[in-house]
């Protein structure tokens, strides 16, 4: 049987940087507490055999548990459940932060574990000037002590195999957990005697002493400052925008003269009219009218990830406490509010951080109306079918479409909010929750892990486009071609045309006639769909995104296209999101209510736009 | 006085939670020890004020801690000269 050990440590040590760097895996790692939040399995392998299995478990700051992430770790380690449990745990330890992150080995220690410890971020350390005298550490502490680096792989391999030593010794070992556990795990006396031992260890053991960290302070006095560091976050976000429009358009370009290029072989080369339709309209036309938006979405997480690993995301989270407060949330809820904007998904299950129950349910009730990057190739052709591609007020790099994606974003961000306040309003008050966060020292992004974030999100959304937008595609693409007479299509007369006018009276009142809703459908399952549904019901042909948005002005007219954005700025999320929400809540009444009050949200804003440009142009 | 009222940038010691008096430590008091607020520990004020009024930054063991008014007014120190 595979042994198997689990990684523990405090939040933001670097347990998930060493947990892919044992396993080969790309679990997310970031410059902030709590980005793990379940816990992870992977296999260490050795000549292509599974020869451990590796845990990656939430970080913790002791025994004593009070988020629900870190409940996780606190029954794993109080072995629970004793099957799901490991055979050893590897303490991983910051190397720049020992006064607090030995409390966990403290604990261990007294719980009689064997320790093994993984004393990470060593390369800093020895930057900054820490010099340690090891052996004598690992006396005092009755433990096996294995410098090393997560980032860089330096002393990975050594770690390896002092856990197989370690686990060929034999590791059982009976646990001493003092009675009303809790309780001692909290009282004063229990703490701060661990914090003497701490500073007596590293008293004895410390040859130089560790450099303080001024730069964070220096650089915290601008970015965490009352009126600039709101106008730094502001322009940051302005940037991404601008950034997400125009540095990616080279990259689309290519990307559509590629799939041009297909589509024009493949019209040569196929003879059969329904063949050559089938792989002209329904696959190259419907998998590269989505395909083209991935330099943006890969830009995106480009961008969320650099702040992340930057430590900006806690920073945003500080500085936005005071006012998150005000309409009911925490300012650790800016963390996944601002996560979402990747995808909603991880962004709801980092709501686990958040310890009180009512804000956590906020948190994730409002997620649904931040801009998911599904939404970002629907904005995109939408944009640029309303507005013209200027500069505004005679600044060059400050366009027009940069400038509406952003109000776009706002706007939703700003509903989050509001409806946020709603829920405050009238859920019933508990004791509001903790701010209470270390926040990271600045660390330069590293390029590698900003290059594997950028293949590992492009991959996924490949995977997508090749997968169920493949599929939306070729299936759309027969409700729009059959049945055919005499072998030719009347599309108004198609089984789509058919399926979109049962909805169209429904969103009539909005402008939608039964392209859009036919194209509405599959956008339940994934929404970049609606691009590639759209391209398929109004037969534009090849995948040119100027070819589609001169399509939409020219069917459906100014206005009807205003409320087919604001349709996507508010209406529910894909099917995915409501299933994890399902999970978190573990009740079907909240998602529910998330689907119910997103839907009204989007058919009435979306009516309205649409009125307000009818009455006014 | 607690961290609130405390100046910024000046060492201060922790003199214990406010309320004390109490034997159940609550989640939130339980947290703050294990970030290092203990009776005894050195921390600074790094920045008092954020958006409107608070949260704090507090140098606490070698770490930057971000805490809200409310938290901040648990902890009760003293300047240490």
């Amino acid at each position: 049987m595979i042994s198997k050990i689990a990684l523990v440590g405090m939040p933001n040590v670097g347990k998930t940087a060493l947990f892919n760097k044992l396993t080969g895996s790309f679990q997310r790692v970031a410059n902030f507490a709590g980005v793990t939040v379940e816990k992870k399995t992977g296999w260490i392998k050795e000549n292509g055999q599974e020869i451990l299995e590796v845990i990656d478990l939430p970080g913790i700051y002791s025994l004593d548990a009070t988020t629900l992430d870190e409940k996780v770790t606190k029954d794993f380690l109080l072995k629970k459940e004793k099957d799901k449990s490991a055979d050893l745990f590897v303490l991983v330890v910051d190397a720049t932060n020992l006064e607090k992150s030995l409390y966990l080995a403290f604990q261990l220690k007294q719980l009689g574990y064997p320790l093994v410890i993984a004393l990470n971020l060593m390369d800093e350390a020895k930057k900054r000037n820490l010099h340690l005298n090891l052996p004598l550490m690992a006396e005092k502490l009755g433990a096996i002590i294995v410098p090393m680096s997560a980032s860089t792989g330096e002393g990975v391999r050594e770690l390896i195999e002092v856990v197989k030593e370690t686990l060929k010794k034999g590791t059982e070992c009976e646990l001493f957990i003092p009675e009303n556990s809790q309780k001692t795990f909290r009282s004063p006396s229990y703490v701060n005697g661990i914090f003497k031992e701490i500073d007596k260890l590293l008293d004895e053991v410390t040859i130089t002493k560790l450099t303080p960290d001024t730069f964070s302070e220096r650089i915290d006095q601008l970015i965490l400052h009352p009126f600039w560091g709101i106008f730094i976050l502001l322009t940051i976000l302005i940037f991404l925008f601008q950034i997400l429009f125009f540095w990616s358009a080279p990259l689309q370009d290519l990307i559509e003269f590629g799939f041009s290029f297909l589509s024009e072989l493949a019209t040569s080369f196929i003879q059969n009219d329904l063949l050559r339709s089938l792989v002209v309209d329904g696959i190259l036309s419907g998998v590269g009218g989505v395909i083209v938006f991935l330099p943006q979405i890969v830009l995106l997480f480009l961008f969320i990830q650099f702040l992340e690993d930057l430590g900006y995301l806690g920073r945003a989270a500080f500085l936005m406490d005071s006012f998150m407060r005000k309409i009911g949330l925490p300012g650790k809820s800016v963390i996944p509010l601002l996560s979402s904007h990747a995808c909603a998904i991880p962004g709801i299950l980092s709501t686990r951080v958040i310890d009180n129950h009512r804000e956590r349910l906020i948190t994730m009730m409002v997620i649904p109306l931040t801009t998911c990057s599904a939404r970002l190739p629907v904005y995109a052709i939408l944009i640029g079918a309303l507005v013209p591609d200027v500069s505004v007020a005679g600044i060059s790099w400050l366009k027009l479409p940069g400038l509406l994606l952003f109000a776009l974003y706002a706007m939703g961000f700003l509903s989050a909010l509001g409806i946020a306040f709603i829920f405050k309003k009238t859920l019933p008050q508990t004791s509001p929750s903790m701010l209470l966060m270390e926040l990271p020292p600045y660390r330069v992004p590293k390029f590698k892990n900003l290059l594997m974030v950028m293949k590992n999100k492009a991959m996924i959304f490949i995977r997508k486009a090749g997968g169920i937008i493949l599929i939306v595609s070729l299936v759309i693409w027969a409700l729009v071609t059959f049945p055919q007479k005499n072998g030719v299509t009347h599309i108004e007369e198609s089984y789509a045309a058919g399926i979109g006018r049962i909805f169209e009276p429904v969103f009539k009142p909005l402008g939608f006639d039964w392209r859009i809703t036919t194209a509405l459908i599959p956008s339940i399952g994934a929404r970049e769909v609606v691009v590639s549904a759209l391209s398929l019901v109004l037969s534009v042909e090849g995948e040119n995104k100027d070819g589609m948005t001169e399509a939409l002005v020219e069917n459906f007219g100014t206005g009807t296209l205003i409320a087919l954005l604001m349709w996507f700025v508010f209406a529910p999320q894909c099917i995915s999101t409501f299933a994890v929400m399902k999970r978190e809540t573990n009740s079907f009444s909240w998602p529910l209510l998330m689907v119910f009050y997103t839907l009204a949200l989007a058919y009435g804003v979306a009516f309205f736009s649409r009125q307000i440009y009818l009455i006014w142009f | 006085m607690c961290i609130n009222e405390a100046p910024i940038n000046k060492k201060l010691i922790v003199r214990s939670f406010r309320n004390n008096e109490l034997r159940e430590f609550s989640d939130l008091e339980s947290r703050l020890m294990h970030l290092g607020f203990m009776d005894g520990a050195q921390i600074r004020i790094a920045r008092k004020v954020s958006l409107f009024s608070g949260p704090y930054l507090v140098e606490v063991r070698g770490r930057y801690v971000a805490l809200t008014a409310e938290e901040a007014e648990l902890v009760l120190v003293e300047v240490l000269e």
